[in-house]
């Protein structure tokens, strides 16, 4: 059991490394791609110096809170796309027939399809979340990193459990695609603070930024075990449900005779 | 090991959905959507041993990917069982995994931007081979599929020819004890399809390794396999050896002659001309109405310049074998 857990470790380790290898190929490209995601981050800071000037507060965040909302939302996003960036597509590859390579493997194949991709340009984002913490509050850059990961690892599952869906339901990619781009939405402002009653409510299920952006945002600010225990226990969760959901659909998997390969 | 592949009333069905034409269609169809079970693989049966090499054949659409799919633990069944090397496939995919090497012609594991020499590097990872161990092996393999000259080269700049070579070893880096083909040749030359087919042989006589391939290459068949099996809109219609095929099918023969002179032929019972060029015919003739000798007693050999008996090519033969099985 270990020896297979090393095994995997390993391969998907060195599935990672080829794919970041395949990104410097390009010197160019890599370095504008990682650059210009942090610039595009940084634009907008300029957007909240103006509504900090009308205002103190939004939603009880003060712009020390927003960057670090920004800072968590961006390096998780960052972690998620650099390790896991086929969990995004997973709907794709299931629609597009392209487990059959990682099905005839002797590996995990959840796990060695979603570390198969890298994207480049979410290394601007780790960057930039890194960048944002040493500025605004160094001294937290360990438990930063950590609720960045716990984030990542909740943010790839619930990539996973949506995109499992194209098992059974065809072009459920559109599903997927919502409720990814609603999470990245909510997660850069603080609507935790702002929205009341039903948004809430989706705040914790539908689109749970709370367990993945705002209660870390809180937990690095001001540490708490129950807190703590909430983020933890919705990762462990939402993660176990992804699994279990994508291995169920995979007894409807179809595959399909699209002529395809790697393409990397 | 009596049977490296046993099947027995294997069985999958996909569900289609069905719409009527047009735009009024699309919305009936999204009102009240209609969908039909269509049989891939309609209860077939059979067994392999090991070491054989067989050829899994069929039109488009007759199910040999699906069947070669659900070998592999790529699909589940819906019905029957298969044991491939003693094991589930639907039950123990990884533990078969190290059995087994799958090359899909259509789709394509290597990585392009790595040379092959790192690709197997990654895939004898993927197996769990220790690092002398698959040295050892890549070695063995670059030499026996001649790849030195190339095997340094990002896998996009490869000609198709190297790179189905590449996705070949790819799938003997780990000592499978068979290798699923499935139409490993498609889109390549005539040259390099001789090559593939040799290493192929081969590697069988090497490694002794069982071969289930799927082509629509007859070349393929005929070069590589002495048994066949036939499957058409789900079920196998035909399972013999190569042999007893061409014994049983090679009833008619082709008669290519060259006279000085015209002369007729056709009221030859038994005799069906093909081809009429003035002095030059082609003939098709039935064994099983008339013979070879018959034929020659009715050409005057005065008037014979050159002559050419030959089979009928076994793609026809089997093309009658998908009619034959369309409409039974």
């Amino acid at each position: 059991m270990l020896t297979a857990a090393k095994n995997q470790l390993r391969v998907s380790a060195l599935s990672i490394k080829y794919n970041l290898m395949r990104e410097m190929t390009n010197h160019a490209s890599f370095i504008i791609s990682v650059i210009f995601m942090m610039l595009n981050n940084a634009t907008f800071i300029i957007q909240w110096i103006i509504l900090f000037s009308i205002r103190s507060d939004f939603g009880g965040y003060r712009m020390k809170q927003v960057m670090l909302l920004w800072a968590i939302a961006c390096s998780s996003y960052g972690i998620a796309h650099i390790l896991f960036n086929k969990a995004f597509t997973i709907s794709d590859s299931i629609m597009k027939g392209q487990l059959d390579s990682f099905l005839v493997q002797p590996k995990n194949v959840l796990i060695s399809l979603i570390t198969s991709e890298t994207n480049t340009s979410s290394i601007g984002d780790l960057l930039y979340g890194i960048v944002v913490v040493l500025i605004v509050c160094p001294e937290k850059i360990g438990i930063y990193f950590l609720f960045s990961i716990f984030s990542a690892i909740s943010f790839t599952a619930i990539a996973i459990q949506f995109g499992s869906f194209a098992f059974w339901i065809v072009r459920s990619d559109v599903i997927a695609d919502y409720v990814i781009s609603s999470m990245i939405h909510f997660s850069t402002y603080p609507a935790d603070g702002i929205f009341k009653g039903v948004t809430k409510l989706i705040l914790y299920t539908i689109v749970p930024v709370e367990f993945v952006n705002y209660m870390p945002l809180r937990l690095i600010l001001h540490f708490n075990f129950e807190e703590f225990l909430y983020v933890l226990l919705f990762s462990v969760g939402i993660t176990t449900i992804a699994i279990v959901t994508f291995y169920r659909g995979l007894r409807h998997y179809s595959s399909t005779n699209l002529m395809c390969g790697r393409i990397n | 090991m009596d049977y490296a592949i046993q099947v027995t009333n294997l069985k999958k069905t996909y569900k289609v959905k069905q719409k009527e034409k047009g735009l009024i269609g699309s919305m009936k169809s999204f009102i009240h959507p209609m969908y039909k079970e269509i049989d891939a693989v309609d209860n077939i049966s059979f067994s392999v041993t090991p070491g054989e090499v067989i050829a899994f054949l069929g039109p488009n659409g007759a199910g040999k990917s699906t069947t070669i799919k659900m070998l592999t633990g790529i699909l589940y069944p819906n019905q029957g069982y298969c044991k491939v090397w003693g094991l589930d496939p639907s039950k123990h995919r990884k533990k078969l995994a190290y059995h087994i090497g799958t090359v899909f012609g259509q789709k394509e594991q290597l990585w392009m931007h790595l040379t092959p020499y790192d690709n197997f590097q990654f895939f004898a990872a993927v197996y769990d081979m220790k690092k002398e161990e698959a040295n050892q092996r890549i070695q063995e393999l670059i030499e026996v599929f001649e790849l030195e000259e190339f095997v340094n080269t990002p896998v996009r700049n490869l000609s198709l020819g190297q790179r189905i070579r590449c996705e070949i070893v790819t799938s003997l880096i780990h000592h499978p004890d068979i290798l699923f083909l499935d139409e490993p040749t498609i889109g390549l030359d005539p040259v390099v399809k001789e090559n593939i087919r040799s290493l192929i042989k081969k590697m069988n006589k090497e490694f002794h390794t069982t071969i289930f391939l799927t082509s629509h290459d007859i070349g393929d068949i005929e070069k590589l396999c002495k048994r066949i099996i036939i499957v058409n809109h789900g079920k196998i219609v035909l399972d013999d050896s190569m042999e007893e095929i061409k014994y049983h099918y090679l009833h008619k023969k082709i008669l290519e002659v060259k006279l000085k002179e015209e002369m007729e032929l056709s009221h030859i019972p038994g005799v069906t001309v093909i081809k009429s060029k003035g002095a030059n015919l082609k003939l098709e003739l039935d064994t099983n109405v008339t013979t070879v000798g018959e034929v020659m007693n009715q050409i005057d050999t005065n008037n014979l310049i050159d002559i050419n008996i030959s089979n009928i090519p076994l793609e026809q033969i089997i093309t009658q074998i998908y009619k034959r099985g369309d409409e039974s």
